[in-house]
């Protein structure tokens, strides 16, 4: 039973927790304005996905991808999908200097991220995190992750480009949701999900050959598949996720701290002040990718030993890096 | 009998502890936390107060994560004796094993004195001889302040698992006797068992004349009858 078809997969029922994706030979552009048919660009894409969730499963990920069937089906957990796709840029390229006027090629410092709502109607519009918050279509929490979840990935696969000789300008990714409530990166990740230049000559490798009519499509997208072929073995990144941990005293639990320092502060010139809750905050390092695992392992820390639920509330915050630590 | 008494990194009233089962006639034996000893070997357990691991975090958090404290459940569903005096009932509530958490007095200060308790309805063995009498114990605590919501603290009412509630002079559970803040003036719980006894004052301190109370030593004196028994 074919679940969802859309503009180069299908996503065909398995079971009640897997599914097949099979990829097609189609390609589109400005929302399916332009689209045409190319010989082994399903094959071709399925390949480069496989090659690169393995990778990012390998390096401690949590992906949808279970294995490959054949060169075009790939089996898949299933999981619902998350409205907002995410997207990271290390240069600027493509809506984004259409949107803020800008030259294509200026490197970020920082990489940027930007969500976007999965809607061909509306022409997939940039969403800030706090709109698709309000409306529904994440959580605060999520949106948090999945920002440190796509930094990691866009340093894994940067590397990964780079000893190909390959420049990752900016990718997509989708995310979903599995029965149990667990976040993985979902759909694909192929030349049709990112921009990748030739780094000496900075040649187009990707599905912007297809959009501005560069040709060659398949012959690019097959060079990148076979580069990726090449890897033998993983380099060591030493991926770092960094959280931090606020424990507050519940309302209802009497602060002391807090009320002598509110005492003092009153005394003082600061008049208009209320009140003073005293909280503790924790810095914590892990040696792994920003995950939905590492989530759940953090849940606990801060629950069962960081905090005491009798009298204190707990929240956190997922980063991906040892930066935030030095703040 | 083998009475341990526990050591973690930080805590101080071991040497207390021991010296008041001494005095009748008992040789405890020291459990420090590295040791790993199985508690197994144990009768009872004698968690001493201190400042484990500088009750970083919170008073009695990390102890209450250690390796001997994940075997504690087990030995008290055992039916074995166990007490724990302010940080070890500070970690028993850490633990689970007691309910409710002691956290910053009221005053935000160290408290050190003497203060009055009282022990009522309690069925608790540890507590035999107590019930209705006014004893003489001295507090020594920065996290004293019993709490847990109202709801839990009529349940610990109504199961008879308050063991001590500190009081006046004459017995007389006011206001002004609360050196700490605690709800229901509550110094000291039990278990619904009563084979679990956390306090916050230290009956090690009132084991002697000389210290000024010998009040407390009837607990230590109700652990070695039943352990007896």
């Amino acid at each position: 039973m074919v679940v969802y078809s859309g503009k180069a997969k299908d996503v065909i029922e398995v079971d009640e927790d897997s599914v097949k994706i099979v990829f097609r030979d189609s390609i589109s552009a400005f929302d399916g304005i332009k689209k045409e048919e190319i010989t082994d660009k399903g094959k071709i894409n399925c390949l480069i996905s496989t090659k690169l969730f393995e990778i990012l499963n390998d390096y401690g990920f949590e992906t949808h991808f279970i294995k490959k069937l054949t060169d075009t089906e790939l089996m898949c957990k299933r999981v619902e999908i998350l409205p907002v796709e995410v997207v990271c840029r290390n240069y600027s390229a493509g809506s984004l200097c259409k949107r803020y006027g800008l030259n294509k090629g200026i490197e970020f410092d920082v990489p940027l991220i930007e969500f976007f709502v999965k809607d061909d109607e509306l022409h997939d519009p940039l969403i800030t995190s706090d709109v698709a918050i309000v409306l529904g279509m994440i959580e605060k929490k999520e949106a948090i992750l999945l920002e440190a979840i796509t930094r990691a990935v866009n340093e894994t696969l940067r590397k990964i480009f780079e000893s190909i000789s390959l420049i990752l300008v900016d990718f997509k990714l989708e995310f979903g949701k599995t029965s149990n409530g667990r976040i993985v990166i979902a759909d694909e990740i192929s030349a049709d999900t990112m921009r990748l230049w030739e780094k000496e000559s900075g040649e187009i490798k990707d599905k912007d050959r297809y959009r501005q009519n560069l040709g060659d499509v398949i012959i690019h997208y097959k060079d990148i598949q076979e580069r990726l072929e090449q890897i033998k073995s993983l380099p060591p990144l030493h991926l770092k996720s960094s959280v931090r941990v606020i424990i507050k005293l519940k309302e209802s639990v009497l602060d002391p701290a807090g009320e002598v320092t509110l005492r003092s502060l009153k005394r003082k010139e600061f008049k208009n002040i209320e009140d003073v809750r005293v909280g503790k905050s924790s810095f914590l390092l892990f040696s792994e990718t920003p995950s939905f695992a590492l989530q759940e392992k953090i849940e606990k820390i801060s629950r069962d030993i960081l905090s005491n639920p009798l009298i204190e509330n707990h929240s956190y915050e997922i980063y991906f890096g040892s930066d935030k630590l030095q703040v | 009998m083998k009475i341990g008494v526990t050591k973690y990194p930080g805590t101080n009233n071991e040497q207390d502890v021991l010296r008041a089962l001494s005095e009748l006639n008992v040789k405890g034996i020291l459990v420090k936390q590295y040791e790993n000893k199985p508690l197994d070997d144990f009768d009872a357990l004698i968690i001493a107060g201190g400042f484990s691991y500088g009750d970083y975090l919170r008073p009695g958090a990390l102890a209450a994560q250690s390796p001997m404290m994940e075997e504690l459940q087990h030995f008290v569903d055992s039916g074995r004796f166990v007490i724990g005096v302010c940080n070890g009932f500070q970690i028993l509530c850490e633990t689970k094993i007691l309910p409710g958490v002691l956290t910053t007095n009221t005053s935000t200060k160290f408290i050190s004195k003497w203060i009055y308790l009282k022990s009522e309805n309690s069925n608790s063995p540890l507590l035999r001889n107590t019930n209705g009498k006014v004893l003489r114990l001295p507090i020594a605590h920065f996290d004293g302040r019993y709490y847990d919501k109202e709801k839990e603290i009529e349940l610990l009412k109504s199961k008879n698992q308050v063991a001590f509630q500190y009081c006046d002079e004459n017995g007389d559970i006011t206001l002004e006797s609360n050196p700490n803040g605690s709800v229901n003036n509550i110094a000291g719980i039990t278990n619904s068992r009563g084979n679990v006894l956390g306090l916050m004052p230290h009956p090690e301190r009132a084991s002697f004349e000389y210290l000024g109370s010998k009040d407390g030593i009837q607990i230590f004196e109700n652990l070695l009858e039943e352990i007896k028994c």
